[in-house]
């Protein structure tokens, strides 16, 4: 197991990581203009007032005396509170997360659907030039376009018209998994857009080159049908870059639900995390930020993984010459 | 037939304009439902049912769900479905009885008021006189804001079994406007001080509703205070309220029924709704009004001459500021909210009168040509930044170069409050709410009292003495005469200045809810009368 040689020091750089990113997360945080105390108290308050706020929440202790303790206590998985709703961050995490993991899920498996069927078709129609070029330009355009700009269209056109499903309710899977499918469909869908037309391009890419290769030759002069060749041969092959793209993808889906959250209006862990940037809810931002970066981090180990087993020539030039 | 892409798509795109875009644009209503109302409720309407209410933002619960340092607007309505006030104001800004069925003013120091005796806090427990006494007396000893708005209170005592005097130390005309609301709400002092109950995480009022979930910065659900006298008049059993942040998302839902109520800052939500035939929107005139800052306290600022602030005050073109970043809705305001009883004529005020010439000789005579100067404002509206951008082209016509800056509220707080120092930037926009007194917002001129303004105004001893004037005068011919002449005084010295009131906008869902929406309101509380709605729906 050619894995287990380098997959220690994989991990030993990903702990490394997450420690700088912790750092920096903090001292970001931190620099940002205004505090909490400003926030809660509002402009009318006295600047006694304020110093009492911070001195109640501990932020009257040095930066780096801020940053060992919170540390510390995050090791242990305690998150402190949150400022804004005096609940313990892991709490308000846990209710939240699984919102956003199944609003990524379904955002993935749109992505999935979509985006590898409609780039196999256009790689397996290259020659096509009018078929070529309109997949090409939807994919550029699906990339291009803002997710808030797609976001506010649905939106409104769901809104103005009846088609079906509600924009201005959501409803929590955890009350009614149905319908909490349904809410959270069309905000999967705008996040899944620009998911789909990367991995429409990546898919129809791999597809090419695997095209030309000596064995698809062989394979069409065996006499196999096309549809066997694209699932036995193409796609079994084309899917190394595509497997990378698609981690990288949930990586995006699961922190990058920002704006979606927003114009949706879904209580998941992006909008939690613009509400407590707006009010320096120093915890909250903290223990986001940094549990996006672990996300990151570890879907890229998984796909280092997963190649290194798909692949092992890539854990052969991982681990390095003579490894 | 085989049809075309772009004759399909211009059909489409044809459909969707013909749909989405209403041949006129209509505005709200310009007619009031009754006077002083935007819209009546059908009291025929049977009560009962779930009103659901779609809000920007939520209290902020570090704060606590204290009443009595509840600083924010939403905070003021959301808790004041739960709390009630002794007295409360009406749609004409007088004062009507609430937990005080009648009051008399013995002398200008001093209020005895009676008390209802059938109020009950929400936990069974009648309210008496020791609560109120001690409601008043937490909130002077709290750090809250409004304690300030309270007055020069010397004394409350209890003078009867459901009687209560207050006496001050100097008349105070704004006592009842400062007791009407919600962060001078009556709690339940005996609980409260045992430790039974805890104020800032339970709300435990007399008031119409009861909260029974919450979830920060996401929903609220409120029922019926079956504890309540007038339980039985109270229109809907039960208000869903949703916090959406985003307000195209508020728009969507008034859209498709979603939201029966909702609340919008921007005014183009008025045309933005034109083409939904169910939804009705309403502009509600507010006390509040957006102001500028000019900072005097920096000494290599030009405003820190009087003569180039009052020059700036001059060139800025309220009327315009309020046709193309409001709609149309703000009305020009001097200190005292034009909406209100005895407020001064902004038309009067001597920045007003000067001409252009006249504004260019005081920045000429203060050396103060092609001046370069910095705007801070926030993000959290868009009417801010569309002001800023305006007061830019403004000034530009007399050489003020204006650098504009948004930042979100931290850090504009951070920028111009609560410190001592001389704020840097030159210019600031925010807005005060008005309150239900024309002497209370005054109060943030007066720089012995509203020491958070000490990083940009330098005030006077002057204008201090007028804002005291102003809130000891009684009603009537002399204390309007204060009154403009504090406006006078606060244009002239143009440290803090007035430009136009900030209206809001309601709309709501004709075949959902049938709301009472006063035209004018003074403490942002959206659902004032709430206990009047009915529910178009409910059989």
């Amino acid at each position: 197991m050619r894995i287990l040689r380098w997959l220690p020091g994989r991990l030993f750089s990903a702990v490394i990581v997450l420690l700088g990113a912790s750092l920096l997360i903090f001292a970001a945080g931190r620099s940002l203009p205004g505090d909490y105390a400003n926030t809660v108290l509002g402009p009318l308050s006295s600047e006694e007032a304020r110093v009492e706020l911070r001195e109640s929440f501990g932020f009257d202790r040095s930066l780096p005396e801020q940053y060992v303790l919170w540390l510390r206590n995050a090791l242990e998985g305690d998150f402190g509170l949150s400022l804004a709703s005096q609940r313990p961050v892991r709490e308000e995490i846990a209710s939240r997360l699984p919102i956003t993991a199944l609003l990524a899920a379904m955002g993935m498996v749109l992505t999935i659907a979509i985006g590898v069927p409609l780039g196999v078709y256009a790689g397996c129609h290259v020659a096509d030039g009018r078929r070529s070029a309109a997949t090409r330009i939807v994919s550029t355009i699906g990339i291009s376009l803002p997710e808030f700009v797609v976001g506010s269209v649905v939106v409104f056109l769901f809104s103005h018209f009846d088609f079906g499903l509600t924009v201005g309710t959501f409803v929590s899977p955890a009350e009614d998994f149905g319908a909490g499918i349904v809410s959270l469909l069309l905000p999967a869908l705008v996040m899944a857009i620009p998911c789909i037309a990367a991995t429409a391009r990546a898919t129809r890419n791999a597809v090419i080159d695997v095209l030309v290769e000596p064995h698809i030759a062989a394979a069409i002069a065996r006499g196999e049908t096309p549809g066997f060749i694209i699932r036995h041969h193409v796609l079994r092959n084309a899917l190394i870059p595509v497997l990378t793209l698609t981690a990288i993808i949930m990586a995006y889906l699961l922190g990058g639900a920002i704006i979606v959250e927003r114009v949706f209006n879904v209580p998941g862990l992006g909008s939690y995390l613009v509400l407590a940037l707006g009010r320096r809810d120093y915890p909250v931002i903290q223990a986001v930020v940094l549990l996006t970066t672990a996300i990151f981090v570890l879907m890229s180990l998984l796909v280092d993984i997963l190649t290194g087993i798909i692949d092992p020539r890539v854990a052969v030039t991982k681990a390095g010459p003579g490894a | 037939m085989r049809i075309q892409l772009p004759t399909a798509g211009a059909v489409v795109l044809a459909f969707l304009l013909s749909n989405i875009v209403p041949a006129t644009i209509p505005r709200a209503a310009a007619e009031e439902a009754a006077p002083g109302f935007q819209a009546v409720a059908d009291m025929n309407l049977p009560a009962g049912g779930t009103l659901r209410v779609y809000l920007d933002y939520d209290t902020v619960a570090a704060a606590g769900l204290d009443p009595r340092v509840a600083t924010t607007a939403r905070s003021w309505t959301l808790m004041g479905l739960s709390y009630e006030t002794l007295v409360k104001v009406d749609e004409k800004f007088g004062f009507v009885p609430g937990l005080a069925k009648s009051w008399k003013i013995v002398s200008p120091t001093e209020y005895v008021f009676d008390l209802r005796e059938d109020a009950v806090f929400s936990n069974g427990r009648p309210m008496t006189a020791e609560d109120v006494k001690g409601s008043i007396e937490m909130l002077q000893e709290s750090k809250s804001s409004w304690a300030l708005q309270l007055g020069p209170i010397a004394s409350v005592d209890i003078t009867g079994p459901h009687q209560v005097t207050i006496r001050l130390s100097a008349p105070y005309t704004a006592l009842l406007g400062a007791l009407a609301n919600t962060p001078a709400a009556i709690l339940p002092v005996k609980e409260a001080r045992a430790g039974t109950i805890d104020l800032s995480k339970q709300m435990v009022g007399t008031g119409p509703y009861v909260a029974t979930a919450h979830v920060q910065d996401e929903s609220w659900t409120f029922t019926k205070n079956p504890h309540h006298p007038d339980a039985a008049k109270i229109g809907v059993d039960t208000i869903d309220i949703e916090i959406v942040a985003d307000e195209a998302n508020r728009l969507a839902a008034i859209r498709d029924g979603s939201a029966h109520y909702a609340f919008f800052n921007n005014a183009d939500a008025l045309d933005l709704l034109a083409g939904s035939p169910q939804a009705r929107v309403v502009k509600q005139q507010n006390t509040d009004f957006y102001y500028l800052i000019l900072n005097s306290k920096n000494p290599t600022s030009p405003l820190h001459d009087e003569r180039v602030r009052l020059a700036v005050n001059a060139a800025i073109d309220r009327a315009q500021l309020s046709d193309l970043a409001l709609a149309g809705l703000g009305l020009t305001t001097g200190v005292t909210p034009v909406t209100l009883p005895g407020a001064c004529d902004p038309a009067k005020l001597p920045s007003a009168t000067l001409s252009d010439a006249e504004i260019s000789k005081l920045l000429a005579d203060a050396g103060a040509t092609n001046i370069k100067l910095s705007l801070t404002t926030w993000n959290e509206e868009s009417a801010p930044a569309q002001i800023a951008q305006i007061i830019q082209q403004q000034l530009q016509r007399f050489g003020i170069t204006i650098e504009i800056k948004v930042v979100d509220d931290p850090a504009y707080v951070a920028e111009f409050y609560g410190s001592d120092q001389p704020a840097t930037a030159d210019i600031g926009i925010s807005w005060y709410a008005g309150y239900g007194d024309a002497a209370m917002v005054s109060r943030w001129w007066n720089t012995e009292q509203a020491t958070f303004t000490a990083r940009y105004m330098t005030g006077s001893p002057e204008l201090n003495a007028l804002v005291v004037k102003a809130s000891q005068e009684p009603q009537g011919a002399s204390r309007d005469q204060v009154l403009t002449e504090l406006c006078a005084a606060v244009d002239k010295g143009a440290e803090q200045i007035p430009l136009m009131t900030r209206p809001g906008v309601i709309a709501y869902r004709t075949d959902k809810v049938s709301p009472t929406i006063n035209t004018n309101e003074g403490y942002g509380n959206l659902l004032r009368y709430i206990t009047d709605f009915r529910l178009t729906g409910t059989k």
